[in-house]
This record gives structure tokens, sequence and C-alpha cells, in this order.
């Protein structure tokens, strides 16, 4: 097809042709960025959190008042021991923080004693010797903590007691502190005291709190520190099928064997991801809706003129007709300027939508929009438009001939 | 006049029923899209405390380590207990009060509730004046209570409700943890949004429940809620009155702008009297936000709001183009009807009023309004803890009538120009 | 050239049927310059219409340069319009959304024709009619005869065997009348078979053959004589 004489007749109609493609070059920017967003925010709420999700569930208790004269560091041992022993159980700990929990423990660590800015903020699991096992966290070099390096959290925290003498460091820390080093054995410093060797090195164990950035998400730390009641929480590992039952069966054991504690949460890991992320969830479903609305809308608007349009020129197609275009002739003529416009409101469209991200970069901490999302966003809109002019293409294809001689 | 246009603009748009459905919806859409949004945006972004946010100060002070300093940066988000108290028993403001969240266990008298936990504020006596909160019955505790560390309790509406079954509760008593406490008063309804006088917790939901003197749950050793900074360490391990950790949120009422001057010269002077007692290793660095300022500062808008209005308008853009293209091809289809008008004598303008007339304002109107009160159903669903707070108020209402008038003219004013350049003509040569 | 034996055309709307062609036969010899008369609504548009393939008729057989075409298919039809015939309408019918030249270039477009040629021929057409200067004006910036003349040589750019003029005068006065059938008269010298539809008794005269049409039929095969020489000439 030969798209000079289209272009001619365009440009006798600048102002229709020019909305058309002022509407794709919007569409088109909004629409490249919305996807990436979404696809952002899908990655985010599937990013890997380290440990057997679907096997753990957490309890979270508070004391109801005086302890009794219990001493809170046995009494939470006595308890994780009882929750221990639920059948079905495969494992329990006390942990200051879980995954995608509500609290969450950070410290600056540095490497040398006398070092004025801090390295990396680090999230800070304190775990006794069970957690790595009720965790399922994969420990891929060095070795788990032995008996005698675990101290006690009120110890820590009173300074009655030197930082722990080991530590295990997620992957993503370990490059990041150590580049491409072995880390294994080489020394933080949680204070400016003693530093603490890494003695191991686990895949992943993302932090309870993060944002956009998922290196620093995944920047944890495990030490051997034994907590009292009231700063940890239950975490149990069971078969997937079974979590509900050993949740039930939990609740009942704590009033049985801690009867001045109420237990304020137990539920499965996986809640609390799908809560965690229920906010991106909801965005990326919005967004999704923007998307398709904006599809349709455009689509609409595509059809609502070409028809216009078609039925505008009515008599001009007529008088090709007349003049020996053949109906695929026609068909054609309607699909090119199509192809056309649309192209035109792509190119801007593409500028805009680089423009728009690096906007959103700026504004919102958003990564560079890549550019593989232009490609995806031109087709999706040469597509569209393709499809919205078919039907008054069609049209235009079935006006007879005669309608050269018989309108007025 | 008026009324011809409108009879020829209801006509016109009967002829073309899917048309018009079609621009009216595309509007509609777009309006209620970017009217949602705008709303939640209104609610987040609102004034919590608005007769006096403009004399409620967050003083801050920076007590932190030389380590980890960056010339410039913001001071400490909350103060040490020392600072708090020195600068609370300095009373160099109207009013003040020491704060943290937290939370208790209530055991209630009727057997038939089972305990349950519920957020609480340990505070100093002048908050509730200094917020204007508003009493059902009763009224907060003296000053002299915070230093007796009294066992004495304000509670809300709802949580006397429950416990109590509503009615005049002062002077019952409330167990909390295994302590019994007085209730001395119940709030009214009450729920500054957002949260701002602490904003560690859920900003727009989950709003404490009971309110009790801060001395007297750090003696009974309550739990807190919050965030905790510590930069160096404790010696006996107790962080809570620690001179190394910011965990309190402090504020002021200030009621003059020379009182506010001078209390930020009072905080520059406690930090050089600080340093010389070898605390404050830093520089001053003293700040002293309204409440505006402060949750300008603590961005507490989401993001995703932000981003969602962006994206409405974006929407918007994309409708108004889209029904400017549909309008500008409707009505140059009647060029011949115009060429004919023009030659029986309508001038321009007049053209240009029947076709602007029928750009459809009132019905785009009309559907803008009811699309938002969808959206916001729509809104309310959502998962996020401000869903609740979503509904449509006055101004609101006039902005989307506005913005469905403005919309409506804007995609009919391009088309309604061109409409108006048709040569006058009695016949047309050919088209 | 043309050959129509009881040719039928029914316009069906939901409650008649109307016949605005019935037992319609006539023959047009190649290089002949037929005038169609009679009054409005007797079905002067519709037999062109068929005889230049715009429509199809519903009875009766039609054959054109010795091809039968009433039952040929719409892509066949349209290549025969474009190749062999060419169309003068009342209205002009040029499209107002291009320029003289570029309407001159419609029907050459639709053929699979070198840019070259297709210059030389809007050239040498538009050169014919007289409106060399002009082609870069659009439709709305000329005179009716103008656009008529425009019309023609669209017609003439294709080179086509048979024109069809229907009421090619009806929106001319007389002087830009008379120009245009001069113009058809010089086409009509070059070879071209012309049917022409027209109300102007002072123009049907100049044809060679004069044809009436009353309610749908043919019922009046007057020949011009003074012309008849010509024909002969020229066959
Ligand atoms: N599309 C149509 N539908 C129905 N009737 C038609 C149609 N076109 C023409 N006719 C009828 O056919 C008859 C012949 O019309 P036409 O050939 O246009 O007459 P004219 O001799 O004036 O050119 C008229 O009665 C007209 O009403
Ligand atoms: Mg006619």
């Amino acid at each position: 097809m030969d798209i000079a004489p289209i272009i001619a007749a365009l440009k006798r109609q600048k102002t229709a042709a020019a909305l058309i493609a002022i509407e794709i070059a919007l569409s088109c920017a909004i629409i490249c960025n919305v996807l990436f967003l979404i696809t952002h925010r899908l990655e985010r709420s599937h990013v890997p959190s380290g440990v057997v999700e679907d096997e753990l569930v957490y309890i979270r208790t508070a004391g109801i008042g005086a302890s009794g004269g219990d001493d809170p560091m046995v009494r939470a041992r006595e308890d994780r021991a009882a929750l221990a022993s639920i059948p079905g159980v495969k494992s329990a700990t006390i942990i200051n923080q879980i995954p995608f929990g509500h609290s969450s423990w950070n410290t600056g660590v540095k490497l040398a004693a006398d070092q004025q800015q801090t390295s990396a903020n680090v999230g800070a699991y304190y775990a006794d010797e069970h957690m790595l096992d009720s965790f399922g966290v994969k420990l891929i070099a060095g070795r788990q903590f032995t008996s005698d390096e675990f101290l006690n959290f009120d110890d820590v925290l009173k300074g009655k007691s030197d930082p722990p003498s080991s530590m295990i460091i997620t992957k993503t820390l370990a490059r990041r502190l150590f580049g491409d080093e072995n880390a294994i054995g080489k020394n933080i410093y949680l204070d400016d005291t003693k530093p603490t060797r890494v003695i191991g090195i686990v895949e992943h164990l993302i932090r309870p709190n993060f944002g956009s950035d998922l290196i620093d998400a995944d920047s944890s730390m495990i030490l051997p520190v034994r907590l009292s009641l009231g700063y940890g929480q239950f975490v149990l590992r069971t078969d997937p099928g079974n979590r509900d039952a050993v949740i039930a069966a939990a609740r009942k054991k704590l009033k049985e064997v801690s009867p001045n504690r109420i237990v304020l949460d137990a539920k499965t890991l996986e809640s609390a991801r799908s809560d965690y992320f229920k906010q991106d969830r909801v965005m990326a479903g919005l967004l999704v809706a923007v998307v398709i609305s904006l599809l349709i809308v455009t689509a609409l608007g595509i059809v609502g003129l070409a028809s216009f349009w078609v039925q505008r020129r009515r008599r001009q197609i007529g008088i090709r007709r007349a003049l020996g275009a053949t109906r695929r002739q026609i068909l054609h003529y309607f699909q090119t300027e199509n192809f056309l416009i649309v192209t035109v409101g792509i190119v801007i469209g593409m500028g805009a939508a680089y423009a728009i991200s690096g906007w959103l970069m700026h504004q919102y901490e958003l990564p560079r929009l890549p550019l593989y999302y232009l490609p995806v966003g031109a087709v999706a809109l040469w597509l569209l438009g393709q499809l919205s002019v078919l039907a008054p293409a069609l049209r235009a294809a079935s006006v007879p001939p005669a309608t050269a001689t018989r309108t007025v | 006049m008026l009324r011809y246009y409108a009879w020829l603009a209801a006509r016109s748009l009967k002829r073309n029923p899917a048309l018009t459905a079609l621009m009216v919806l595309a509007i509609g859409l777009g309006i209620g899209a970017s009217i949602t949004t705008l709303t939640v945006l209104h609610i987040l972004s609102g004034d919590p405390i608005p007769e006096k946010s403009a004399r409620l100060f967050y003083p801050q002070i920076d007590p932190r380590t030389i380590n980890d300093y960056h010339p410039g940066e913001a001071p400490a988000e909350q103060v040490t207990y020392p600072d708090g108290m020195n600068l609370l028993q300095a009373k160099r403001a109207d009013r003040q009060a020491l704060m943290t969240g937290g939370g208790a266990v209530v055991l209630p008298d009727d057997a038939a509730i089972d305990p349950f936990s519920v957020d609480a504020r340990y505070t100093t006596a002048d908050f509730f004046a200094m917020f204007d909160a508003p009493f059902q019955y009763g009224s907060g505790w003296k000053a002299a209570d915070d230093d007796a560390h009294a066992r004495d309790v304000v509670i809300t509406r709802s949580l006397n409700k429950k416990v109590f079954g509503g009615g005049n509760s002062v002077g019952k008593t409330l167990r909390l943890q295994s302590t019994d406490f007085r209730v001395v008063g119940v709030l009214d309804d009450w729920r500054p949004t957002p949260h701002f006088y602490d904003l560690n917790s859920a900003r727009y939901s989950d709003y404490e429940e009971v309110f009790l003197p801060l001395s007297t749950a750090m003696e009974l050793e309550f739990g807190r809620n919050g965030s905790m900074d510590c930069w160096d360490n404790t010696p006996d391990g107790d962080q809570l009155h620690s001179p190394n950790c910011s965990w309190l949120q402090f504020w002021v009422e200030l009621d003059t702008p020379e009182k506010a001057k001078a209390y930020q010269a009072f905080l520059n002077n406690y930090s050089d009297e600080q340093r010389s007692q070898g605390r404050f290793p830093r520089p001053n660095n003293v700040r002293l936000p309204t409440v505006m300022q402060w949750l300008d500062d603590q961005k507490v808008v989401p993001t995703d709001v932000r981003l969602q209005v962006w994206l409405s308008f974006g929407f918007l853009a994309v409708c108004l183009v889209n029904t400017i293209g549909l309008m500008l091809a409707k009505f140059l289809r009647r060029n011949g009807e115009i060429a004919v008008r023009r030659a029986i004598g309508a001038p321009r303008r007049e053209i240009f009023a029947q076709f602007l007339v029928e750009a459809g304002a009132v019905a785009g109107a009309v559907l803008g309004l009811l699309l938002a009160l969808f959206g916001l159903w729509g809104v309310r669903q959502q998962a996020a803890d401000y869903a609740e707070l979503a509904h449509i108020d006055p101004t609101m209402l006039l902005m989307t009538l506005l913005l469905a008038l403005a919309t409506a003219l804007l995609s009919g004013l391009l088309p309604a120009w061109r409409a108006c350049q048709v040569t006058p003509a009695l016949q047309l040569k050919s088209d | 050239m043309l050959k129509m034996t009881h040719l039928a055309k029914a316009f069906r709307t939901e409650v008649v049927e109307t016949y605005a062609l019935r037992d319609f036969s006539i023959h047009v010899r190649t290089g002949e310059f037929v005038a169609v008369t009679g009054p409005s609504g007797s079905g002067k548009t519709t037999f062109l219409n068929i005889a230049g393939l715009l429509e199809t008729p519903t009875g009766g057989s039609y054959e054109l340069d010795g091809e039968d075409v009433s039952r040929l298919g719409d892509d066949a039809r349209s290549r025969i319009r474009n190749g062999k015939i060419g169309f003068i309408f009342q209205a002009f019918n040029l499209i107002p959304d291009l320029n003289i030249y570029d309407n001159v270039d419609v029907p050459l477009r639709y053929r699979k024709m070198s840019g070259a040629e297709r210059k030389k021929r809007i050239g040498e057409a538009l050169e014919r009619v007289g409106l060399s200067a002009r082609l870069r004006h659009y439709p709305a910036e000329l005179s009716g005869g103008q656009q008529q003349r425009v019309a023609i040589a669209r017609a003439l750019a294709g080179s086509p065997k048979l024109l069809l003029a229907d009421e090619p005068t009806g929106n001319l006065d007389s002087q830009m009348a008379r120009a245009v059938m001069q113009l058809l008269e010089e086409i009509h010298r070059d070879g071209a078979t012309i049917v022409m539809v027209t109300h102007d008794p002072e123009l049907a005269a100049r044809a060679q053959r004069n044809v009436h049409v009353i309610d749908g039929q043919v019922v009046d095969l007057g020949e011009a004589p003074t012309l008849r020489m010509n024909v002969a000439a020229n066959a």
C-alpha cells in the first residue's frame, strides 16, 4: 500500500489525527510505566524470605501482669519446650523477630572498632540453638553455633557480657561487606569493644521491615543470643497440612503452662507474608484496572473516531470504489491510516514514557524503566489500533460504489 | 437561546446514543477516578487538629554520638527519657507532654469477657488539654498525679462501652495487666487523622484505647510500642532511662510566634548546657516544626496515594483527549448544518455557544459524581488502614462538580471552535 | 461496447419493491456518443450505475466490451471500473481532502503504475482540461466548472474506453456547460465511447444518438441525423 496519498489526506485532517495520536501517546506512556510498576510490585511481593514459609506458624504472647516470681528466662525455655512437645511440631524456637512481622531489630555494623561511620544497617535476629532448624534457613557455608557460644539477652542488654563471639550472616550481607572475599572468619563490630566472627553464611534471610531495595531487605545477621519472654515470640515448624491443628494445640498448651500470659497472635507465616504485601497487591490490582480501562477507553475512542471518519468519508469511499478501488484496498487504506497515526503516537509516547519514568525514579525511588517495556507497549498499542479500526474499516469497505452517484 | 441549544443538544446526543454514552462514560470514569484519589489524598494529608496545629510544636534536639554524623541531617526523631523529663520539667511552654505508645492487657471484671489486649498511650497530664481531646465524662489527671505515679486511667468511649456497657464510668476500676486503675475520664469520639502525635504506630488506624500516666506505666514496666534508637551502650541495660536511647515523643504548645522563637532559643541553650556536661557531642541541631511541618517532614502520606492521584489524572487526560476527538468528529460531521445556519445569519459565537452547550457538561457532571461515590465505595473495600476514613465531604462534592464541568467544557472547546470556523454556504460544494 | 438486454433493476425496501429499470435493452457501439434523456426518476442514473458496474442488475444480461459482466464479483468489477471506465458526476465528486493533482491521481493509484507514468498522465490530463496551473488547489477553492473539469481530467487520466457522465453540466451555468461539452466532444473525437445523461436538449442534440428513458424503459432510439456521418467515419 502506498502511504503517500494517505499522508496527503491526513494532512487535511490534522486535528482529528493529532488527537488520536496524542491519545495513543498518553496511553503508551502511562501503560509502559504502569506495566513496569505492576511487575515491580509483584516482584517485591515474591521476594524470597529464606525460611520454609509453608511450614511455619508464629505465636506472640503478652504477660497479663506480675510474673509471679518466675524468671522470664526460665519461663521462656519451659514454654518453648512445651510447644516443641506438641505432636506434629518438628522444631520450636524463641526469636526476637520474624520475616514479615511487626517488630524489627536493626543494628549498624562496622568492620573496625574505631570506624566512625557504620558500614551497613543490618537486621538482627537473636536466636537460640533451635532457630536454624525451626526456620529452615539454608546454611551454605561455615557451621552452626556451638552451645558454648550462646549468651543470655539480659546480660547483653545490661552490658554484663561482651558482644557475641560469633554470628551467621546472609550471602547478600557477606557480599555487601566483603565483596568477593570469603566472609567466613572475618570480623564484624557491633560496637567499639570486641569483634564478632562470621562463622556461617545462609542463602537468604529477609529482615522484617524493608522498602523497595531488595539487597537491603536481605541484609540480615543471626546472633547467638537467647531471649527472655518479654522480647521473644515463638516460631513452630510443622508439616504444611498440620499448621491449623498445631496453632490450636499451641493455644491450649500455652494456657496450661503459662496461665498469666495471653496469646496476641497465632498465625501461619504465609498469612504474615500475605498481610505484609496486601497493600502491594491492592495497588497492583488497581494498576491492572488502570491499564485495562486505558486500553478500553483508547480502543473505544479509536472505534468511535474511525466510525465517524468512515461515515464522513462515505461519499469519498464511494468515489474511490467507483474509480476502481477494491474492497480490500479500502480496508487497507483505513488500516494503514490507523497504523500511521498509532505509530506517530507510539513514537511520542515512548519519549513521554521515558520522561515519566525519570520523574517516577526521582519521586518514588523506583528503578529506571527497562527499555524492553517500550517495544512491548508499542506492539500492544499497534494491535489495539488495528483491532479497533477493523470494524469501521470493514464498514468502509462495504460502502457501495453507487454512493458516489446517489448521495447529494 | 440557551434552551434552544439545550434542545438541539439533547436531539443531537439522542441521535448518537452509543457515542454519547461513550463520551459521558469516558469523562465520568476519568473524573470518578480523579476525585476518588483526590479525596483519599485530601483526607490523608488533612490537618489532624486544624484549630491549633499552628500552635503545637514538636521540639527536636540531637543528643547522638559523633559516629555516623552527617552535617545537615535531621536531628533525632524522638527524645531520650532524661531529655524529655528535663524539657518537661523546665515548663518553658504553655503546655507540654511527654509520651509513648504501649500495649496492655485488660482483665474485665465480667468473667464472660476474655482478657484482651489494647493499645495504650503513656503520657503526662497536659496531653488532653493540649490536643483538645474531648471528654464525655470526667477529665484527665493532674500534673501531681504524674509525680505520684497515680493509678489513673482515661479510656475511650468504645472501650467504656465494651467493658462497662457505656454510661458514666468515672470512679470505676479497670484492671490492666495485674494492677487496678481508677477511671478518671471517658473520652468522646476522638480520632485526629493522621495519628500525628506518634507516627510510629499505624498512622491512620488502630488508635489507643487507654491513656495512663507515663510515670505509672514505667514503674509497672508496661510494654511499650514504637521505635527506639540507641547510639551507645547502656551501662546497666536500662534502655528506658538511658541518655543514649531515644524513644519518647515530646510535644509543646506555644501560643504566640514570640514564644516559639523563645522556645527555639531555649532548646539551643539546653543543647549547650548538656554539651558542657559532656553530652551532645554534635553541633547544636535544633528544630521546632509545627504539626503540619512535622507531618510533611515525615512524609506521612503514603506515596502510593500520590501515585494514584497522578495516575488518575493521566487517565483523565486520556479520557479528555478521547472525548475531544469524538466531539470534533461529531461536530464536523454537521458541516452542512453549520454552513446553512451561518448562511441564515447565525454569528460565530452563537454556533460556538450551541456546540459548547452540547459538550454535555451536565451529563458528565452527574455521572462523575455517581462514579466518585462508587469509587469511594471501592476504596473502602481496600486493605489499607486508611480505607475506613474515605468518605465524600462537601468540598469534594463541589470539586467533583467543577471538575466535571471543566472537563466537559474543555473537551468541547476545540471542537466548538472548529465548528464555528465553518464558512457559511447554502449549498456545499462537495464532501 | 456496451450491450444490455432485458435488464431489470429492482430496489427493495421493507414495504415496496420499485423497478428502476424494467426490460431495459440498449446497445452502444464502440466510439459512439450517446445522450440519455428522460424525466427525473425515470431510471437514467440507475442505468449509468449499472453500465459503470457500480450496481448490479437484478435481471437480464449486460455485456461490456464483449464480456458478460452481469455476474462478475466485486473485485473483478472494481478492476474493470478502474481500467475501462471513466466517470463524470453531476456533483463533481472530487475528494475534498485531496488537492487537484492528488484527485486526478486517485484512479491511477489503484493501478500498479510507476510514479513517472502517473505523473505524466496527470500532467497531460490536467493540461487537457486547462488546469495545469492549479495543481495544488483544493476542490473547495475552485469554481463548479473548474471542479467538473478536474473530474473530467480524473476520468481521462486512466484513458478509459467508456466514459459515463451523469448530468455533467447539471450544476453549471450554460457557458460553463458548453465548455464542458466541448471537452467531451474532443475526448470523443479521440476515440472514447461516451454515454451522457442530460436534461439539456441543446446538449443532447450535439450527441450522435439520443436515448429516451421513461419509467425504466428505453422508449425511443432517435438518432441525431446530423452527426451520423461522423459515426460512420469513426466506425
Ligand atoms: N437506493 C434506492 N432505493 C430505492 N429506490 C431507488 C434507489 N435509487 C433509485 N431509486 C428509485 O429508482 C428510480 C430511478 O432512479 P434514478 O435512476 O436515480 O432516476 P433518474 O432518472 O432521475 O436518475 C426512482 O424512482 C428512484 O426513486
Ligand atoms: Mg439522476
